[in-house]
C-alpha cells in the first residue's frame, strides 16, 4: 500500500500530489483495519488506494504500463490484510495449511499481475475504442481459467 | 454444515464491478487493470469452491475420577480434500485442558484421516458433557465458508474424590439383616451379652460351663447378632456457599460418596435424599451396585433456585425407613431444610447433622455496618446449631480442608454424652 502511495505521490504535480494523498488515506485506512480487525476497511483501503492511483493518472493521456503491477499490489495487500484479520493466534494452525495459502496467494498474485499486464499491453494498442472489448476479453480470460480450473478439480 | 459467502467475497465482487463501470465512464485502461485482479481471483475462486465432505466423531473415556485426566480424541476422515478445517472444542466447566490445543487448523487430503488428541483433567466432580465442538471449512480463497458443529457429545461422568473413614458413626437401632453391626438385642452372634439359666431348648453349645461348674445350675450364654443397619445420606442442596474452585456442595458431595462407600462396605443399607429445588431419592439398598447408583445419583446434583416450600412429607415412606440413621450434610443456609431437619428429629429419626460449613468461603467485612450483619450471622449459626443440639440432634461443623473424620468423631462424642445424659 505504501508502494502505490509513494508511485502515486511520484508525479510530482498538484494532481499527482492529490492522488497520493488519498492513497495515503487509504494505508490509513488500512492500518486502522488491522489495528481493530475491522475486516470491512480492507475494500475501502483498497478502493480509496486505487482511486488515489487514478487521480495521479488523470492528465496523462498515455497508458501507463505499471498499473498491471499496482493492481497486482493492491490484490497481494487485500489478501495478506484479510489474512492478518482471520488469523486467531489461539488457533493453532498447521505448518501445511500456512504453506497452502501462502503458494495459493503467491500464484493468485503473479497470475493476476500477468492478466493485468496482458490487459494494458492491449490496451495500449487501442487506448479508447478496445476499452469496452478489452473488458469483455478480461473476462472471458478469467472465466475460462475458471472454467479450466474446475474441470481439473 | 451451513454455507454462506464471506465478506471478501462480496468485497471483491463490489471492487472490480465499481472498478469495470468506472473504467467504462472514465474511459481510463488502467482502471481494468487495477480491477482485473480482483476480478480474477473472484472467478478463480468460486471455481476452486467445492464441497468439502468429511466426517468427524468424538470419543472420550466415559468415568473418571477428580484430579484424574483422560485423553479425548477427534477423529476427521475427509473423502474430498479439504483446504482448510477450523476445530474448535469447548470444555465445559470442570474440565480442563492439559495437553493439546482447543482450537486447530489443519488440511486434509482426500480419504485422508487424522487424530486430533486432548488431555484433560477432571477438575470438579459431575457428570460433563463436552463440547460442542465447532467446525469450519474454508475454500482456497477464503471466499466461502461452511460452520457447522458435532451432534453427539459423549458424557463424561466425574466422581467425586473421597475420604477415607477409620470410623463411621453407629445407629442406634439394627434391621433385621446380618451385616457389621453389634445389635443391641440378644440373639445368635459372636458377641458375648450376658448370662442365664439355661431353659428348653437351648443348644449345647451355649452351655456356659465354668459357670455351670461354680453356680450348681446349668448357665448358657447369650450373645448380640451382627446386624446391617439403615442409613441415609441427607444432603442439602437448596443453597450452597461458593468459592474459586470449590463450594459447600462439593464438600457435601464427596463426604456423602465417603459415607455411602464406607456403610455400603459394612453390608449397611444404605439410601439418598438428596433436599433441594429438586427432590431426589433412592431407596436403601446394599452393595456396590447400590454405590454406583448413589454416586451416579450424587452427579446430577446441583443447586436449583426454588421458592417452592418442600416439606419431607412427599418423600416416600420406604426411602425414610424408621429406626434408620440419617446423616445430613447441610451449609445450614436455608431454612426450609433445617425446619425439615427438626421435622425428622420430631418425628423420632435418628439424626446427626454435619454442618458444611460456609464461613469459609465467605469474607468478614472490614469495618461498618456489613461487619456489624456478618458478625450476627455467625451468630446466628451458632443459635441454629444449638437449636438444633437441644432439639437432640448431633451437629458438628466441618470446615473445608479439615478432614471429614473429625466432624464424624465430633458427632460421636455428642451422640456418646447424649446417652450417658438419657440414661
Amino acid at each position: 500500500m505504501a508502494g502505490v502511495t509513494a508511485y502515486a505521490f511520484s508525479g510530482g504535480d498538484t494532481v499527482a500530489s492529490a492522488g497520493g494523498a488519498l492513497a495515503g488515506v487509504g494505508a490509513l485506512v488500512l492500518a486502522a483495519g488491522l489495528l481493530l480487525r475491522f475486516q470491512l476497511a480492507v475494500p475501502w483501503a483498497v478502493l480509496l488506494a486505487g482511486a488515489g492511483y487514478v487521480v495521479a493518472r488523470a492528465h496523462h493521456s498515455v497508458v501507463d504500463g505499471w498499473a498491471a503491477v499496482v493492481g497486482s499490489a493492491l490484490l497481494l495487500t487485500a489478501e495478506l490484510a484479510a489474512w492478518s484479520i482471520a488469523s486467531d493466534r489461539r488457533i493453532q494452525e498447521e505448518r501445511a495449511v500456512v504453506l497452502r495459502q501462502s503458494l495459493t496467494v503467491t500464484a493468485l498474485v503473479v497470475a493476476a499481475g500477468l492478466v493485468s499486464f496482458v490487459l494494458v499491453g492491449a490496451a495500449a494498442v487501442s487506448a479508447t475504442a478496445g476499452l469496452l472489448l478489452t473488458g469483455i476479453g478480461v473476462a472471458a480470460a478469467v472465466g475460462a481459467v475458471a472454467v479450466v480450473l474446475r474441470l481439473v478439480r | 454444515m451451513t454455507r454462506r459467502a464471506t465478506s471478501k467475497l462480496g468485497a471483491y465482487a463490489a471492487l472490480s464491478g465499481f472498478g469495470l463501470v468506472a473504467a467504462l465512464v472514465l474511459g481510463r485502461p488502467e482502471i481494468v487493470a487495477l480491477t482485473a485482479p480482483f476480478l480474477l481471483a473472484v472467478g478463480v475462486g468460486l471455481a476452486l469452491a467445492g464441497s468439502p465432505r468429511f466426517t468427524a466423531e468424538i470419543e472420550a473415556g466415559e468415568r473418571a475420577v477428580e484430579g484424574d485426566e483422560f485423553d479425548v480424541r477427534i477423529t476427521l476422515a475427509a473423502s474430498t480434500p479439504v483446504d482448510r478445517l477450523d476445530v474448535f472444542i469447548r470444555l465445559p466447566p470442570g474440565l480442563e485442558l492439559v495437553a493439546g490445543k482447543r482450537a486447530r487448523s489443519l488440511r486434509l487430503g482426500r480419504g485422508e484421516q487424522r487424530e486430533l488428541e486432548l488431555t484433560v483433567r477432571a477438575e470438579r466432580w459431575g457428570a460433563h458433557r463436552l463440547g460442542p465442538v465447532y467446525l469450519r471449512t474454508r475454500d482456497p480463497f477464503g471466499l466461502r465458508v461452511a460452520e457447522g458443529m458435532l451432534a453427539r457429545m459423549p458424557e463424561v461422568r466425574v466422581y467425586p474424590r473421597e475420604d477415607t473413614l477409620r470410623r463411621i458413626l453407629q445407629p442406634r437401632e439394627t434391621q433385621v439383616f446380618s451385616g457389621s453391626e453389634v445389635a443391641r438385642r440378644k440373639g445368635e452372634g459372636i458377641e458375648f451379652a450376658d448370662m442365664r439359666p439355661w431353659a428348653p431348648g437351648d443348644p449345647l453349645k451355649r452351655v456356659n460351663w465354668r459357670a455351670t461348674a461354680r453356680r450348681g445350675d446349668v448357665w448358657v450364654n447369650e450373645s448380640h447378632p451382627e446386624r446391617n443397619t439403615d442409613v441415609i445420606l441427607f444432603v442439602d442442596s437448596f443453597a450452597e456457599a461458593r468459592g474459586q474452585v470449590a463450594s459447600t456442595l462439593d464438600l457435601a458431595v464427596r463426604a456423602t460418596a465417603a459415607l455411602a462407600d464406607a456403610y455400603v462396605g459394612r453390608r449397611d443399607r444404605v439410601g439418598l435424599i438428596s433436599f433441594g429445588g429438586i427432590l431426589r431419592w433412592l431407596e436403601p439398598g446394599m452393595g456396590t451396585v447400590q454405590l454406583y447408583r448413589i454416586v451416579d445419583a450424587l452427579l446430577d446434583t446441583q443447586i436449583i433456585l426454588s421458592y417452592y416450600w418442600t416439606g419431607i412429607d412427599v418423600i416416600p415412606q420406604r426411602t425414610l425407613p424408621p429406626n434408620a440413621l440419617v446423616i445430613a450434610l447441610s451449609p445450614l443456609l436455608d431454612g426450609r431444610s433445617v425446619d425439615a431437619l427438626l421435622d425428622l428429629r420430631a418425628r423420632g429419626h435418628d439424626l446427626c447433622v454435619v454442618d458444611v460449613s460456609p464461613v469459609p468461603f465467605t469474607q468478614r467485612p472490614a469495618s461498618g455496618i456489613d461487619s456489624v450483619a456478618y458478625d450476627i450471622w455467625i451468630l446466628r449459626r451458632d443459635a441454629l446449631r444449638h437449636r438444633l443440639q437441644r432439639s437432640g440432634v448431633a451437629v458438628a461443623e466441618w470446615h473445608e480442608g479439615a478432614p471429614l473424620q473429625a466432624a464424624i468423631e465430633e458427632v460421636r462424642a455428642f451422640r456418646r454424652h447424649a446417652r450417658v445424659a438419657r440414661a
